[in-house]
């Protein structure tokens, strides 16, 4: 199965240049590919398989060991959904279909790739491989500023993946013994405080880049703004996690002692990156850059959670990496939309959409479900996940979870400014000449919008994933409760679910 | 008529082409043939309901009257619903146009089914699925609130006679309830401000009495291919105008069997004076601010300070934010959607966003049309006030001239869609 779901995308991807048929046949096809990765990631999910493990260069260290605990597999399934999602947005007269469908699917495998890999080296291969179709998803189908969009996003991505091929170098090489690159092997060697806090740095700029976190998150507005509609649902909703991602594994799981040192220095970079993000997207007079800041804010929310690395705040940010990244793909898709049908996503341009006759009012209702998420409303999936991460990170750093409560008060700032500029007012007769969308349209994003409630109203579905993996990742990198915070930290997770399920 | 070519310069009012298209004979209306479907179809969807309207406008004022509890007002009786038009049918007083005098097929039809099917009609009621008197009644209430439009109605309504007319009235219609009696008796004015609004309940009815046939006849001679354009509809209105111009505007009412003159036919109120124009000055110009989705800031001079510059009716009616405008439109457009001719549905399905959008569409044909009746009132008032467009004496053709300008000047606000109506892509 764990290889199915890697040869399904790659399969099609090459099969697609051979098939006949126009833009909408390949759609399906890839469409139906997608899907059935899907179904398996969700059997995956149901029931977990054992590891697969052939050897490929032994000398090197490199197995292609695919593996899925509970961190992966909810991340796999999240990728294979926003894939499906994406290529149900993907419009049926795309140029160059062939090659825009192709590298939807291989930038799939490689994000699969990425959270099965149990073998560093082969986590850094897919991890490199990713850079490629997506520079070419940026830089062929991107708007108007592709070139140069696509031009930061593989500055950034180089210097990720140079930051990235030390750090896990250095992870392999420096543990003494048989120099190995297996998650197992990692996790058991014991570096010095010294290397491990090089090697901290080395992956911190590396997946930093990749969430993206402050300092390190300039080609991301840019880059999103600009990058067509399913691709920057693919790069916002999956690819970002996969920095989050990195963090966990690499950096909690492999570099405890420095993790717990450096930690409350993340905390703060998080915090500083939550309230940038708000305060920026805040000042947007343009809804996918207004998205755009949106995330990188939920982003610095998440590094809070992995700092903090208490059982509740690492079971929040996995939730969070879920839940963001569903409302961060529902988000860009309804924007999408809106720039599809009003030819605009310039604010001041846009009034009046939840006019029920003339307007976008199936978009904008769901736009209006989607801010409420991302504003961490309660009964949406959003508020789990922000819930678990401010609980779990209050008895740790308690100011830097202020800040980011702050942060989380200004997402329903922008939320509002957003939808009371864009949904209400006066739609103007001689700009709003809007068709309505299509059912076609509407289908991805009303499956989003579900999985968004669902995981509001059944918690269980985001935070039941990982309850062994949180905890023994919490046990390793153990941080002093802070005296200004009640050390109301939940030991036992059965009981945490107890407590969130009716 | 003869329309000569005027021999002044061109005019240099911003909206100089409407004006010389009215000096023409014209309608500020452009003369397509498009033009003059929309504005047929819909006149045919508006007279339906606006059967039911002043039958039901009638009823209120001369039956219903102080009902304390006016539940089943909109519950017309048979008996209004069989009154013969004044105006049309082999019943009426005076017969000028063709239809029949009884309430309209169509109407009668929907009345028993609606669009939900056979039900009990207190049912149709809460469901909505009825004529929306609620329009009719925020007509009259416009004519009721802006007063002093010209005509003596409104003085009348302040006048001794009046008073004592209505006092007569409210005291034998409570004659069997001291309860009621007694409250007039500690708040004389209270019953009497009733009896001013059910005035204009009865001036309302007798003005759209006339109307709904008007606009009936209009429909039949437009299916006969009668009208070859535009003009020649505003010119039938025009015609139709000073036909009834003299009809009596009066308020009757009928308690136990005896008939109490409130409003007697003797005081010479006319339908031109007292209903047209007032009617034509509150609710196409002026109106009020709706509580709809858009808001008014009243502090930041958003609402103007003189009633006689309010400007929310419907040829400033934005129709895009719903009820914006200042009668509600969305009732209005609910009610003509159920009777548009076919060809107007076929009109709307090929533009748009076709069935989808169709009240949008429809509210903005009717914006079309109520500047059609508009063109016929000034060119109505320019007979009667000023000179006939074929008089080749200068001073009379700039008379004619200034007085145009002047209507047009009312059009110069930003909120005004004459210069929409220009285009016919304006849908």
């Amino acid at each position: 199965m764990l290889l199915s779901l890697l040869l399904i995308p790659l399969a099609i991807a090459l099969l697609l240049p051979l098939l006949p048929g126009d833009g909408r046949s390949l759609r399906t096809v890839s469409g139906l590919g997608a899907g059935l990765q899907a179904v398996l990631a969700t059997a995956l999910a149901l029931n977990p398989v054992p590891d697969l493990r052939l050897p490929w260069l032994p000398p090197l260290g490199l197995d292609f060991h695919l593996g899925a605990d509970g961190i992966s597999r909810p991340l796999v399934l999240l990728t294979a959904i926003i894939t499906v999602a994406a290529i149900a947005a993907s419009a049926s007269n795309t140029r160059r279909p062939r090659l825009y469908f192709a590298l939807l699917l291989v930038t799939n495998a490689a994000l699969v790739g990425s959270f099965l890999a149990q073998n560093a080296l082969l986590f850094l291969i897919a991890y490199e491989l990713l850079l490629i179709p997506a520079y070419l998803l940026i830089s062929i189908w991107g708007g108007a500023e592709r070139g140069a969009a696509a031009s930061r996003f593989l500055l950034f991505g180089a210097v990720s993946g140079v930051a990235l091929f030390a750090g896990i170098l250095g992870l392999g090489l420096l543990g003494g013994g048989v120099p190995s690159f297996e998650y197992a092997d990692l996790a058991r060697q014991s570096l010095a405080p010294v290397t491990q806090a090089w090697l901290l740095l080395l992956l911190g700029i590396g997946f930093g880049i990749k969430l993206p976190l402050l300092p390190l998150h300039g080609w991301q507005p840019l880059t999103y703004s600009q990058t067509s509609t399913p691709v920057v649902m693919l790069l916002a909703g999956a690819m970002s996690k996969l920095g989050a991602y990195g963090l966990l594994r690499f950096g909690l799981q492999f570099l405890p002692q420095a993790w717990s040192e450096w930690a409350p220095t993340l905390a703060v970079l998080g915090a500083v990156t939550a309230v940038y993000g708000a305060l920026n997207a805040i000042a947007q007079p343009e809804l996918k850059r207004l998205v755009a800041y949106s995330s990188l804010g939920h982003m610095g929310t998440l590094v809070l959670a992995l700092a903090a690395a208490t059982p509740l705040s690492l079971q929040g940010a996995i939730a969070q990496m879920i839940a963001h990244g569903l409302i961060v793909a529902l988000l860009f898709l309804l924007v999408g939309l809106v720039q599809t049908h009003a030819g605009t996503t310039e604010i001041a341009e846009l009034s009046g959409l939840m006019n029920p006759y003339r307007g976008l009012p199936f978009t904008m209702g769901l736009l209006l479900l989607a801010l409420m998420a991302s504003a961490g409303l309660p009964g949406l999936a959003g508020f789990v996940a922000e819930f678990l991460v401010y609980q779990g990170s209050w008895t740790v750093f308690p100011l830097p979870t202020l800040a980011c409560l702050l942060a989380s008060g200004l997402t329903a700032v922008y939320c509002v400014r957003l939808f009371n500029r864009v949904g209400f007012g006066r739609l103007d007769n001689a700009r709003a000449d809007y068709s309505s969308t299509t059912l076609a349209e509407r289908l991805p994003a009303v499956a989003l919008a579900v999985l968004i409630a669902l995981g509001g109203l059944w918690p269980q579905a985001l935070v039941g994933w990982s309850e062994p993996e949180s905890q023994q990742l919490a046990q390793r990198s153990p941080l002093p409760t802070s005296p200004l915070a009640p050390d109301t930290r939940i030991a036992h997770l059965p009981a945490l679910t107890e407590v969130l399920l009716p | 008529m003869t329309v000569i070519t005027p021999t002044l310069p061109p005019s240099t009012h911003p909206y100089a082409d409407v004006i010389h298209r009215l000096e023409a004979g014209g309608s500020m209306l452009p003369d397509t043939p498009e033009n003059l479907m929309q504005i047929i179809g819909i006149y045919k969807a508006y007279a339906v309901p606006m059967d039911f309207y002043w039958r039901d406008l009638l009823y209120i004022a001369e039956r219903v009257f102080l009902n304390p509890l006016p539940a089943f007002k909109y519950f017309i009786s048979q008996e209004y619903l069989d009154r013969p038009n004044s105006y049309a049918g082999e019943q009426s007083q005076l017969r000028i146009w063709r239809g029949t005098e009884k309430a309209h097929p169509e109407l009668l039809e929907f009345m028993a089914r609606g669009e939900t099917g056979r039900m009990p009609k207190l049912l149709h009621h809460l469901w909505h699925d009825r004529v929306n008197m609620e329009f009719a009644e925020a007509c009259m209430q416009a004519m009721l609130w802006h007063q002093g439009m010209g005509g003596r109605f409104n003085d009348y309504l302040e006048s001794d006679a009046y008073r004592a007319n209505a006092d007569r009235a409210i005291k034998a219609y409570f004659k069997r309830n001291p309860l009621m009696l007694g409250l007039y008796k500690l708040f004389p004015d209270m019953f009497l401000e009733q009896v001013k609004q059910l005035s204009y309940y009865a001036n309302l009815g007798l003005f759209w009495e006339v109307m709904a046939p008007v606009f009936f006849e209009m429909s039949d001679i437009y299916d006969e291919g009668g009208f070859k354009g535009v003009p020649d509809a505003m010119n039938f209105l025009v015609n139709g105008i000073f036909a009834v111009a003299g009809r009596p505007i009066y308020h009757h009412v009928f308690i136990d069997g005896e008939c109490f003159e409130i409003i007697p036919k003797s005081e010479g109120f006319t339908w031109l004076y007292e209903a047209a124009l007032p009617y034509v000055e509150a609710v196409f110009y002026r109106t009020a601010p709706f509580r709809g989705t858009k808001s008014y800031n009243a502090q930041a001079h958003q609402v103007p300070d003189a009633q006689k510059d309010f400007h929310y009716g419907i040829l400033y009616a934005d129709v895009f934010p719903v009820g914006s405008a200042g009668i509600p439109p969305t009732l209005l457009m609910q009610d003509m959607l159920h009777f548009l001719p076919p060809y107007l549905t076929e009109l709307y399905r090929q533009h748009k966003r076709g069935e989808e959008d169709e009240l949008i569409q429809l509210g903005i044909t009717f914006q079309r049309s109520m500047y059609n009746v508009t063109s016929a009132v000034i060119q109505a008032l320019r007979t009667a006030l000023c000179y006939p467009l074929n008089d080749p004496d200068p001073e009379h053709q700039l008379a004619n001239r200034r007085f145009f300008e002047a209507q047009m000047d009312r059009f110069l606000r930003p909120e005004a869609r004459l210069n929409d109506i220009q285009v016919q892509s304006y849908r």
